[in-house]
């Protein structure tokens, strides 16, 4: 199986704080991964480091077998990273904040055309795409940096808490989204903290607590091993 | 290439808000209106001053002052004081010039003759004050005739001008090899100009690109897009310079309209600088070539000025902070304006000549001056080390943006524990 993430002793200290202490983990292609954790588990400083954002204390991190550390640049041809608390440019409209991104990915026009298409496909925000970014709400804004993130047909989208601080309906919506481009084939490395979510979303998850793995494995795998009813009730289990 | 175009034509959208269009509008409207206003006072101030005269000796010499004075058409015919002051506030007339009785027998007797002048205030205006200096400068003209023709009757045969005035000047200004007649307030007009408009222009285009540049780094942090734009397949060095290129771009189109309002303002009071015989035979004019060097210290100054603020705009954690940010950049284009607005770099004493050489802001004043002398050994000094100065700042912000003290760097004035 061809490995998309290769994640070894990773550790990530910021002073005497330690955030991450030594996780190793591996994502493969297509599939959609899931770090599951309380909050200030280490989930968010693991994937700002894989998305070129954070320098590791040590530790080696391969992204489609180049260095994170030693190849940033290459890495960033692959991935698309959505932040959990991420903005829009707010003076720009949705549309134009789409193409300004698009502008990065392609040169030929009519790819561009056709990636910023996909993008408002996406967001599905109607007419309410030409408006300023900075009249949405927080789903209307979090639909629109979805639709960027994944608008590229990224190998790796990595998203951190996809679906934090939505409602029921749009993160409903988001989660579709999430689990019919991973069908495409594009790999997806995913943090949250909601275990439904995870349940329903993931192929398989790492168990992340205080900045450690302390589980791997599928759901199913998972549930049966601890005999638990969800995912809720085996991290509940493995922290005990 | 392109992504480098896509980050300046994102950077001027984002920094070009309709209130910023607003606030440009407001500005050209601003000076617009000032300038008139204060060209109108000066305008007015100008005008021949309304006066009125009352002529209480009536005798043929009482009669030449007021010839010389504009004629009948300014007489008030009132026999007593009161009644001439109450008219002339009726016609609304600024000063009243009374020629008191015995005004010619003094004058023929040389007992020191008087003429009142009243000055009739109803406000406090330049116009207001201007009315007695006017008719002060007309008898001060009436008294040299009067003292001509008694010296000329007095003593036949000599020039009245050399024993009024037995001592004469006769002013040289000497520049390096040259030496012109002339006094040095002759050149005042191009000094003023050198060593106001420079430090001005420079101070508000510096001022203007370093706020701009630390407002974008501020607004990607507080709108939480900085993490988005540095995961994109954009080197982290088309992302600095083209945040600097895009607020330039943003901060000049401010500065001009900001200066040219400015001047307009200016000119409705000052007169303008132009090129006097005087500059040109001492070798003073600016030419082409200094007006060169002098657009390329000033390039270079604003090049400073946006590494500096790119520097100092990692560490604004938003749109408030990144307005304290900027502080530091205004005391290093103060320092070297003020000090060098009323002193010449040679006069300072050593540690502030040190501390003016050593901010990179203080070159292209120092250069408006030296290229009047044309000392272009001082001017490329100091572009060379303006340039040095912005290449590091660049490199220094450059390597910070490929680590993630971009992300993590903040000023804390907690005590750490």
């Amino acid at each position: 199986m061809d490995k998309v993430i290769e994640v070894k002793d990773l550790v990530k200290d910021y002073g005497n704080i330690h955030a991450v202490r030594g996780i190793s983990f591996q994502v493969n292609k297509g599939e959609i991964f899931g770090l599951i954790g309380p909050n200030a588990a280490g989930k968010t400083t693991t994937l700002r480091i894989i998305s070129t954002l954070l320098q590791m204390t040590s530790g080696e991190i391969k992204v489609f077998g180049y260095n994170v550390a030693k190849e940033p640049d290459e890495v960033r041809k692959y991935i698309s990273y959505l932040p959990e608390e991420a903005g829009a440019y707010k003076n720009l409209s949705g549309k134009v904040y789409l193409e300004f991104m698009a502008d990065f990915f392609s040169d030929n026009l009519e790819e561009k055309k056709e990636i910023v298409e996909r993008g408002m496909r996406i967001a599905n925000l109607g007419e309410r795409i030409k408006d300023k970014v900075s009249t949405y709400s927080k789903g209307m804004t979090r639909r629109l940096l979805l639709a960027r993130a994944l608008m590229v047909d990224p190998k790796l989208a990595i998203l951190d808490e996809p679906t934090s601080g939505l409602d029921v309906v749009n993160s409903h919506q988001i989660r579709e989204m999430i689990k019919n481009f991973s069908k495409k084939g594009t790999t997806i490395l995913l943090s949250s903290h909601n275990m439904l979510e995870v349940e329903f979303l993931c192929d398989r998850i790492s168990l992340i607590d205080e900045g450690i793995i302390v589980e791997n494995g599928s759901p199913q795998e998972l549930k049966e091993k601890y005999k638990a009813n969800n995912i809720e009730e085996v991290f509940m289990e493995v922290v005990r | 290439m392109k992504n480098f175009y896509t980050l300046i034509k994102k950077e001027v959208r984002e920094l070009m808000t309709r209130q910023m269009i607003f606030s440009l509008v407001f500005m050209i409207l601003m000076f617009g209106m000032m300038g008139k206003f204060v060209g109108g006072i000066k305008e007015e101030a100008q005008k021949s001053v309304s006066f009125a005269i009352v002529d209480l000796d009536k005798t043929p010499f009482s009669q030449t002052v007021v010839e010389t004075l504009g004629g009948e058409k300014n007489v008030i015919k009132e026999n007593n004081l009161e009644e001439a002051l109450n008219k002339a506030k009726e016609k609304d007339i600024k000063a009243l010039l009374v020629i008191p009785e015995g005004f010619e027998k003094d004058v023929e007797e040389m007992r020191g003759a008087k003429l009142e002048v009243y000055s009739i205030l109803k406000g406090l205006g330049i116009g207001d004050l201007s009315s007695s200096g006017m008719i002060k400068s007309v008898i001060n003209n009436i008294n040299e005739k009067i003292a001509t023709s008694f010296v000329q009757e007095a003593i036949p045969g000599k020039n009245p001008q050399d024993i009024m005035n037995p001592i004469r000047t006769k002013e040289f200004v000497v520049v390096r090899d040259r030496t012109v007649r002339g006094s040095p307030e002759m050149i005042q007009g191009l000094v003023t100009s050198q060593s106001v408009m420079i430090p001005v222009i420079l101070m508000i285009v510096i001022m203007y690109s370093g706020m701009m540049v630390i407002t974008s780094m501020g607004m990607e942090k507080e709108n939480k897009t900085l993490e988005t734009l540095l995961t994109l397949p954009v080197k982290r060095s088309y992302i600095v310079t083209g945040k600097m290129v895009g607020s330039a771009l943003v901060a000049l189109i401010m500065a001009t309209v900001y200066m040219i309002g400015f001047r307009y303002y200016m000119s409705s009071f000052m007169p303008s600088v132009e090129s006097t015989p005087i500059l040109k035979d001492l070798g003073l004019a600016m030419t082409p070539l200094s007006y060169f060097l002098l657009g390329t210290s000033l390039f270079l100054a604003i090049l400073v000025a946006l590494s500096l603020s790119m520097l100092l705009g990692l560490f604004a954690q938003d749109t408030k902070s990144a307005q304290t940010m900027n502080m530091p950049l205004v005391i290093l284009v103060m320092v070297p304006f003020f000090l060098l607005m009323f002193k010449d770099i040679r006069t300072l004493s050593l540690p502030l000549k040190i501390l003016v050489y050593a901010i990179p802001f203080s070159h292209p004043i120092i250069a408006s001056r030296a290229l009047i002398f044309q000392n272009y050994f001082l001017v490329i000094g100091g572009m060379l080390y303006m340039a040095i100065f912005a290449g590091v700042a660049m490199f220094i912000t450059i390597r910070i943006f490929n680590t993630d003290k971009v992300l993590t760097a903040k000023f804390s004035f907690k005590k750490r524990k």
